[in-house]
């Protein structure tokens, strides 16, 4: 695959370099990346690919922009506000690079579409925010014999790994399953806005590596990244011969979303209140004997902005310890900023002997949209 | 012995932010009873009732990972608690 006087003068420092020169060069324009999240990591990944000259660039994401998304989701302005994530990059990605195709893949990856799509590519960056997403991502990968980089963060801490086929270990090797409940989202818990620059920027050298042939990759190695005390650490990482995707009797034969593990294995049912339900609940408690149990599990500070009249405050972190502080017949409502916290909270207290744990779907902002507009929600 | 732990992101609340601390012992289990001393609740998060390491957990001992809580920890050693993190 040639490139042109134009495309030799854009990739002139690449072409500069040993590791890389011209045969490198054309490999990148020949090889199909698909980034799934074009979220915090997925968005800098995707710039620095796009400026590489990585041919096709594939992007996986249903949501759309939001305000709070422009903290570090560096592909997006605020007129892409509202917008399909995918179209806004793909628009983005294109002015950068109009020499590049750019797909837009606007669905959520599932079981039943996740081969198909992943099979149309050669390496995948993986910078979803779903514990269910990373499994069936690895697994997909590992069936169908693809290079994953995958990478997370969470406040100001970020960690990386690159699987190669038959050359080390997979992410079920590395988690071979993670309770729900016990890795909290960005949304929930906060990030520092570059730090998945710093990491997404990381897969996107990973796939130029692996695309190019250049240097040695990040298998059988998490890198771990404290931006707070500016700390790299490369751990060794082995593959796991009874991995259920990558072991010697490998079980997997179709990608699972599985390994978030709650209860028996999935999300067991909760009571979802709407905003709506939860204010009837509310006004028909008012001069009960038995107060509603409210609970609210976001971080203090969170707490300390504004809360529902009567919730007490019990950080998601601190929940199993101090689960004893309901009673199993309690019937607590859990409440969060969007829904994510109180819902693991409630898997949490299931586990732990509470009956019928609820929670407020889509958290304090729904109640903020639908109940009480003046009620601050505080970014978590 | 004395060594040092160095805390995962989602177990800071514990440690009030901190991501370094000090602790006791002369295997992983004792260096996790040291924490537990200090941090109540910790130790559960990362052990189960059936004293299995969780799933989503991993130590290493400077950067030989570490598979059974009987393992030794000499003094001067960091140990390191890996959490599975899902934040994209």
């Amino acid at each position: 695959m040639g490139l042109s006087a134009e495309e030799r003068a854009r990739y002139q420092r690449h072409l500069n370099l040993p590791e890389i020169g011209l045969s490198g060069q054309q490999r990148l324009k020949a090889t199909r990346v698909l980034v799934i999240g074009t979220g915090g990591l997925g968005c800098p990944a995707a710039l620095y690919l796009a400026a590489a000259g990585i041919g096709t660039l594939g992007l996986v994401d249903f949501d759309r922009v939001e305000l709070s998304n422009l903290q570090r989701q560096v592909l997006f302005a605020s007129a892409d506000l509202g917008r399909l994530k995918v179209e806004a990059a793909r628009e983005r990605l294109l002015a950068l690079n109009p020499d590049i195709e750019v797909r837009a893949h606007a669905l959520t990856l599932d079981t039943d579409n996740v081969r198909q799509i992943i099979g149309e590519y050669d390496i995948v960056l993986d910078g979803s925010d779903r514990l269910s997403t990373r499994y069936l991502v690895n697994d997909a990968c590992v069936l169908l014999g693809k290079p994953l980089v995958t990478a997370a963060v969470h406040r100001f801490e970020g960690q990386a790994m690159t699987y190669i086929p038959g050359r080390g270990p997979c992410y079920r090797c590395l988690f071979p399953s993670v309770p729900e409940g016990t890795a909290a989202s960005c949304a929930d818990a906060g990030v520092l806005g570059v730090l998945p620059g710093v990491l997404g920027t990381l897969q996107a050298s990973e796939a130029v590596k692996l695309a190019s042939g250049a240097g040695e990759p990040l298998v059988g190695r998490l890198l771990t990244y404290d931006a707070l005390t500016v700390t790299f650490t490369a751990l060794p990482v082995s593959r796991r011969g009874d991995c259920r995707a990558c072991g010697d009797a490998a079980e997997i034969k179709a990608p699972e979303d599985s390994g978030v593990v709650c209860g028996s294995g999935g999300l067991e049912p909760a009571r979802r209140l709407s905003a709506i339900g939860l204010r009837v609940l509310l006004d028909a408690d008012a001069g009960h004997a038995v107060p509603l149990v409210l609970i609210d599990v976001r971080e203090s500070w969170e707490f300390a902005t504004r809360h529902l009249p009567g919730a007490r405050n019990i950080p998601l972190g601190e929940l199993e310890w101090r689960i004893a502080e309901l009673a199993p017949d309690d019937a607590p409502i859990f409440v969060c900023r969007s829904g994510g916290r109180s819902l693991a909270a409630c898997a949490l207290a299931r586990r732990a002997g509470i009956t019928a744990p609820g929670h407020l779907e889509g958290g304090l902002l729904a109640w903020a949209e639908h109940v009480d507009p003046d009620f601050e929600v505080a970014f978590g | 012995m004395s060594c040092t732990v160095r805390i995962p992101s989602p177990l800071r609340s514990y440690t009030r932010g901190v991501q370094r601390v000090d602790a006791e012992g002369a295997t992983l289990a004792e260096v996790l009873c040291s924490l537990e001393a200090r941090f109540a609740g910790i130790r559960f998060r990362v052990v189960d009732e059936q004293e299995r390491i969780r799933p989503h957990i991993r130590f290493y001992v400077n950067t030989r990972e570490v598979g059974e809580l009987a393992e030794p920890v000499l003094a001067g050693d960091t140990v390191h608690v890996i959490c599975a993190l899902t934040g994209g």
